[in-house]
């Protein structure tokens, strides 16, 4: 018997926790760290990427190496907290477009930069078939599947396609391009060289920087914030308070749901409208939001009230306060030597790695 | 101002001081806390719903933005952090944008509700102006006559206009000197900012002025000052 509660026992240990966004297992490396060494982390590495992206070509140009790098770390983190998988099915299609973006953006409109120019097709003049095909053909694919439809996928290959088609090196050469289809005039456009590293470097900043702000999110409870406020010595209202706004989050867009769920069965937002009678609907949601908020709030402030949340002088503190330990202290260092190496002394990853013998 | 002119508008008693004294009531400072939840759910739907033409801290339509608006007209600083935690968080953080960039840009969702607090309730409160921005759909407020063409001349120059203007500048310009906006696409940045902002205000500010004023004003939630 005694092994059978046991065994149930085991069986309802809690593996995982909820975060802000997702939840996350218990027991990896990452979900060990400390919350304010996660946020130093995510701190230190988007500052290093906003520095390695913005050194002017003057003084040699974006790091890539460095960014490349930095990229690795944070792939690595996601990877040891096992939330890597959650992010590829869920936030990465909503990540791809903004890196897309960032990409054409600095291409085209960073043109006061010096050096050599390059040509880069807006339109080529012909349709090839090729290696720009089997992009289109492959991102469909891929696309498709993931959101059985078509639009969406057909649009996003489409970029995708359009920007393989940039390069005249790739539709010239016989090896990309095995056939070609004329139509219409070509257009180009010539921008400076560095713009091209300059557009890589802001994307790999960015990923950086996107993808260890998702570090943080995926892997730190609410509770977890006001408990390291706690240990900041911030007073237990403020703490509170900031507890009181994250726990919200939840309820807050459950509310959301529910009220438009109640809209659509009362027949609202049913039928495909303009954009204009949408903002209506948007409207209409949001007074019973605002509603539901204000009845809520008298209800937690009467339930404050009542347990003595302003006369109690001895309070309750959060389970969620954790130690900091060596290893927090030790990634800490790690990161702040890391900072000091790159940003105060001015050394980059490339020129070492030209030192090394490569590139 | 006299005081029978302070007795003229039946909105005198909303105005710039600092706060009451002792701590605000257990009903303000949990509300306090949960329109900042609010703004940072509707901050997020405003980015995520309009899809990835919505990235890089500015959507083509900023529907949280009129929120701000009235949640600063009632709850003074506090609505304006609401607005500036909404866009670290919901805006920044949640859809997956950088925190370090965030937190620097999202001021531009911070100054300018808070030099609109400061105008509506130190000046046009005394032109007749309703600090409240009742007037800009009701005919009449507690017997006082409202003056509409005012209240919407007032409401578009300085929302829609300077202080649009003003919070794209800020947020674009932020972005700008941290080498997160192309130097040639400085102004589209600027005016798919200043756009979608002045379109979500002039659309929904009215709607929520209607529907919500009077009901949180009955329930005596508004703030008399800045703080409380």
């Amino acid at each position: 018997m005694g092994a059978g509660i046991s065994e149930a026992g085991r069986r309802l240990e809690k593996t995982r926790v909820r975060t802000f966004l997702y939840s996350m297992r218990i027991g990896t490396p990452v979900e060990r760290l400390h919350v304010i060494t996660k946020v130093v982390l995510m701190l230190t590495l988007s500052t290093l990427a906003l520095h390695m992206f913005n050194i002017p070509v003057e003084r040699g140009g974006p790091d890539l190496v460095g960014l490349a790098l930095l990229l690795l770390i944070v792939v690595a983190l996601l990877g040891a907290a096992r939330v890597a998988r959650y992010l590829v099915t869920s936030y990465l299609v909503l990540a791809l477009p903004v890196l897309l973006g960032i990409f054409v953006w600095w291409l085209y409109f960073n043109r006061g930069l010096p050096g050599p120019r390059m040509q880069l097709y807006l339109w080529p003049g012909y349709v090839p078939l090729g290696l720009s095909t089997v992009v289109l053909a492959a991102a469909l694919a891929a696309l498709y599947l993931r959101a059985r439809s078509v639009p969406g996928p057909l649009a996003a290959a489409l970029i995708l396609w359009w920007l393989s088609l940039m390069p005249p090196a790739l539709d010239e050469s016989p090896m990309t391009s095995w056939a070609r289809i004329p139509l219409g005039a070509a257009v180009a456009v010539d921008v400076p060289r560095w713009a091209l590293v300059v557009a890589v470097a802001k994307v790999l900043g960015f990923a950086v920087m996107i993808y260890s702000t998702f570090l943080l999110l995926l892997t730190t409870r609410d509770a977890e914030v006001a408990g390291a406020l706690r240990q900041l010595g911030v007073p237990y209202r403020a703490s509170f308070y900031a507890s009181l706004v994250f726990r919200n989050l939840d309820t807050v867009m459950a509310d959301y749901t529910n009220i438009r769920n109640a809209q659509v069965a009362r027949g609202a937002m049913v039928a495909r409208r303009g954009p204009l009678a949408r903002l209506a609907d948007l409207a209409r949601i949001s007074v019973p939001l605002v509603a539901s908020m204000i009845r809520r709030s008298v209800e937690m402030g009467i339930a404050l009230y009542a347990r003595g949340f302003y006369s109690a002088t001895r309070i309750t503190e959060y389970r969620e306060r954790r130690p900091f330990t060596y290893v927090d202290w030790a990634v800490v260092a790690l990161l702040a030597a890391l900072a000091v190496f790159d940003v105060v002394l001015g050394y980059r990853f490339d020129s070492m790695l030209r030192l090394a013998g490569y590139g | 101002m006299s005081s029978e002119q302070k007795r003229e508008y039946p909105w005198s008693h909303y105005t710039l001081a600092c706060c009451r004294r002792g701590p605000a009531p257990p009903t303000l400072y949990v509300l306090y806390a949960v329109q900042i939840a609010v703004v940072i759910v509707l901050s997020y739907l405003s980015v995520v719903l309009l899809g990835p033409l919505s990235y890089s801290g500015i959507s083509l339509f900023y529907f949280v933005y009129p929120f701000i608006i009235i949640f600063t007209l009632w709850w003074g600083f506090w609505g304006a952090l609401a607005g500036y935690i909404g866009c670290v968080v919901g805006a920044g953080l949640m859809v997956g944008l950088p925190l370090l960039p965030s937190i620097a840009y999202a001021l531009s969702d911070l100054v300018p509700f808070l030099v609109m607090f400061a105008l509506y309730r130190g000046v046009l409160a005394r032109l007749g102006v309703d600090p409240l921005m009742r007037d800009l759909v009701e005919r009449e407020i507690r017997g006082y006559r409202a003056r509409r063409s005012a209240a919407w001349f007032w409401f578009i120059l300085l929302n829609g206009l300077v202080l649009n203007a003003l919070s794209a500048e800020i947020g674009v310009g932020i972005q700008y000197a941290m080498g997160l906006v192309p130097p040639d696409a400085y102004w589209f940045w600027w005016i798919g900012w200043f756009v979608g902002d002045l379109l979500a205000m002039v659309i929904l500010t009215p709607i929520l002025v209607k529907g919500l004023t009077s009901m949180v004003e009955r329930y005596g939630l508004i703030n008399h000052g800045w703080f409380t």
